[in-house]
């Protein structure tokens, strides 16, 4: 059998890395984040990307690129099962296993730095006072620094540290006086008032919030009623979350000034419009690039094209032209 | 929360029949890490690298249905082709169908390499959505691929033809149970060039669902066939005909895929006749890549510190009583 094309000597990825018309890299999507300004609104959700994503795709077409979340010291993780699909979307349990701050500079920072895109750290702690002392350890490395308060709080029972708004002021006051750069504070989405929460961080210092973690949830296998996941439960995301998570970032822009940065469900150029339309001032693409390692590149290529054939001069005009009366 | 519950595909099952299989595949499943337990490391570094990953748009030469049970599949993808070693995988993504969407891409050994053709062959089985879904996948569509994937199998240097003071033919033996036959057969392609004698042991529920034995037959390895349903897979069974045909001449490696318990046998055999067994593993993937962290390998460590990954430090490991 030899009926691939004889002259088929490459591969669709490259292809895909080919240079883009100049015309494309002229058009003006950048957003500011604090002091800082990034080239576009597109980057990867904390998790969902890792330097060898980087051999697939032209990374340097991204906005930033985000680590997995950092803990001051090692983390194991959590038993297998770590992942699960079913009809609503991912459930993953990783655990957020990390090499601890120090690990992580001497590892795993230097691949990151090697992208030639900016790169936001994202922080973890097991309560709202370790956030500044791994901020501290990271001794000024990354243009950004990212805390996931999407974390079981170990003083207080175990709730998430993200759905107490005192415990988010902690968490940003604290890791304020460490930093100069741009925090931004990755909510969950489970709390009473994401409007409350924003606000909390908005009012200690951030400089932008994150909107919203994966959604608590257990999947069982069909049947025999067993655990899919070997932690039982495990955080839900990909497209079926998104209007949960338009809510929010709805709410949350109404609630603050500072910047919100969208996270849930998007995998093409109209998912992050529908961001855009509701107050987001930039996106992080997770579960997509499983499946399309290249979807990040994809809505960046396509804001710029959109742009372009559409007239308009940035994003906002982009969705003015196409808002309903 | 108003995420949609999840709508049923297939009625529950009235039968107890189906029940007890559904229990039966979960009591396998413990039996299999009960298995493996303690058994495996995470191998040496390789001689050569890794060839670089890509995804393509491989366009669907053939897609079969071959025995009882299995799809084949045949993908024009030239890179891949011409770079994967044997026993590395691809991450398939599975294509929207009738309203099916599958968002995480499924890991799949990469069953035949045909550089010159600039094809690959996948052997799969349906297990769930994804599988169920990929198997409407049509002739003359295209299935996005990344791969080569992870770490494969290796000959030691001692199995090779060239090893000093090899004198006679270098042997090596290959064992895999159902569609585990497919992470081993880029190995039996590998003994075929090098000029190893391989013999495979392929393992399955009867003779129609055996995998792979054209493969063997094509490039000259001896096969073993054991099914389920005249008794010869079992372990007792199968380790005494294993003796009998190796004791006098055991050979220089054993490769192993598909089952927990064969994986414990190679094992023990290994340490009997003192040569290295290595072992293929399964385990659910996002990324493929290392980046997701959410294949944790069954390999004891410190709690504290991360585990190995089987798509990045394997999924073939060593195995070691
Ligand atoms: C390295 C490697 C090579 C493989 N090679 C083959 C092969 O050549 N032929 C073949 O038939 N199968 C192979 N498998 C197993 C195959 O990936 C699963 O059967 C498939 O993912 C099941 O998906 P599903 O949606 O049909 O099942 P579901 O049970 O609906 O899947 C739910 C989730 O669990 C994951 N999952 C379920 N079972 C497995 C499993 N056994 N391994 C990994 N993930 C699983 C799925 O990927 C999905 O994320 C391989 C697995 C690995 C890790
Ligand atoms: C495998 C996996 C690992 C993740 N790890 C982290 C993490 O370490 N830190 C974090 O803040 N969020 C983590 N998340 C959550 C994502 O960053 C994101 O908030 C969520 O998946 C929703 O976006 P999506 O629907 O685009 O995936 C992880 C998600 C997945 C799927
Ligand atoms: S599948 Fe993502 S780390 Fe192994």
């Amino acid at each position: 059998m030899n009926l691939a094309p004889p002259d088929a000597t490459t591969d669709a990825r490259r292809a895909f890395f080919d240079a883009r018309p100049a015309s494309a890299a002229a058009v003006d999507l950048s957003v500011r984040i604090g002091g800082l300004t990034l080239a576009n609104p597109v980057m990867p959700a904390s998790g969902c990307f890792g330097p060898s994503l980087g051999r697939l795709i032209p990374v340097t077409e991204l906005g930033a690129v985000v680590t997995k979340t950092v803990f001051g010291t090692p983390r194991g993780g959590n038993p297998a099962h770590r992942l699960t699909e079913i009809r609503a979307g991912m459930v993953n349990s990783v655990g957020i296993p990390s090499r601890g701050a120090a690990g992580y500079l001497a590892q795993q920072h230097p691949h990151y730095q090697a992208l030639g895109v900016p790169t936001i750290i994202s922080v973890g702690g097991h309560r709202p006072g370790e956030y500044a002392r791994v901020v501290r350890d990271l001794a000024g490395s990354g243009v950004a620094y990212e805390l996931n308060v999407s974390c079981p709080n170990l003083d207080r029972h175990g709730a998430d540290i993200g759905s107490d708004p005192d415990a988010i002021r902690e968490v940003v006051r604290t890791t304020r006086l460490e930093t100069d750069k741009p925090l931004i504070v990755k909510l969950p989405v489970l709390v009473s008032s994401i409007a409350d929460c924003a606000l909390a961080a908005e009012e200690a210092g951030a400089d932008a919030v994150c909107v919203a973690n994966s959604i608590p949830a257990l999947p069982l296998e069909r049947y025999t009623r067993a655990p899919a996941l070997g932690n039982v439960i495990g955080g839900l995301s990909g497209p079926g979350i998104r209007p949960i998570v338009l809510r929010l970032v709805w709410l949350a822009s109404r609630a603050v000034q500072i910047p919100v940065i969208a996270c849930g469900g998007i995998e093409t150029v109209d998912d992050a419009l529908d961001y855009f339309s509701v107050g987001a001032t930039a996106i992080q693409v997770g579960t997509a690039s499983f499946g399309r390692p290249f979807a990040m590149v994809e809505i960046v290529r396509a804001l710029q094209d959109r742009c372009l054939t559409d007239g308009a001069g940035d994003i906002n005009a982009l969705i003015e032209l196409w808002r309903a009366e | 929360m108003t995420v949609t519950p999840e709508p049923s595909t297939t009625p529950e099952p009235a039968e107890t029949s189906q029940l007890a299989a559904l229990r039966r595949q979960r009591e396998f499943a413990a039996a299999d890490e009960a298995a493996i337990d303690g058994l495996l490391s995470v191998r040496p570094p390789e001689r050569m690298p890794r060839p670089e990953p890509v995804w393509d748009d491989a366009p669907v030469l053939v897609h079969d249905i071959v025995g009882e049970r299995y799809h084949w599949l045949v993908l024009a993808t030239r890179t891949i082709a011409a770079t994967a070693l044997a026993g590395q995988f691809l991450m398939i993504t599975v294509p929207p169908k009738g309203g099916e969407r599958i968002l995480l891409p499924r890991p799949m050994a990469i069953h035949r390499r045909h550089p010159e053709q600039g094809t690959v062959e996948v052997v799969y089985g349906v297990a769930g959505r994804g599988t169920t879904a990929l198997a409407d996948v049509a002739v003359g569509e295209r299935l996005l691929v990344t791969g080569p994937l992870g770490r494969g199998f290796e000959f030691p240097d001692a199995a090779l033809p060239t090893a000093t003071g090899a004198q006679q033919a270098r042997t090596a033996l290959m064992i895999g149970r159902g569609v585990g036959v497919c992470a081993v057969m880029g190995s039996v392609e590998d003994a075929a060039r090098l000029g190893l004698k391989a013999t495979v042991v392929v393992s399955g529920r009867s003779r129609a669902n055996l995998i792979g034995l054209a493969d063997c037959a094509e490039l000259g390895a001896e096969v073993i066939p054991v099914t389920d349903d005249d008794g010869s897979s079992r372990m007792p069974a199968l380790a005494a005909r294993l003796r009998a045909r190796f004791d006098a001449g055991p050979p220089d490696v054993i490769l192993v895929c598909g089952a927990g318990v064969l994986a414990r046998l190679a094992a023990e055999l290994g340490a009997e006749w003192g040569v290295p067994v290595q072992v293929s593993l399964e385990a659910h993937m996002a990324c493929g890549l290392g980046y997701c962290h959410g294949c944790a390998a069954p390999v004891a460590t410190d709690p504290a510190v991360e585990g190995p990954l089987v798509c990045v430090d394997g999924p073939v490991f060593d195995a070691a009583l």
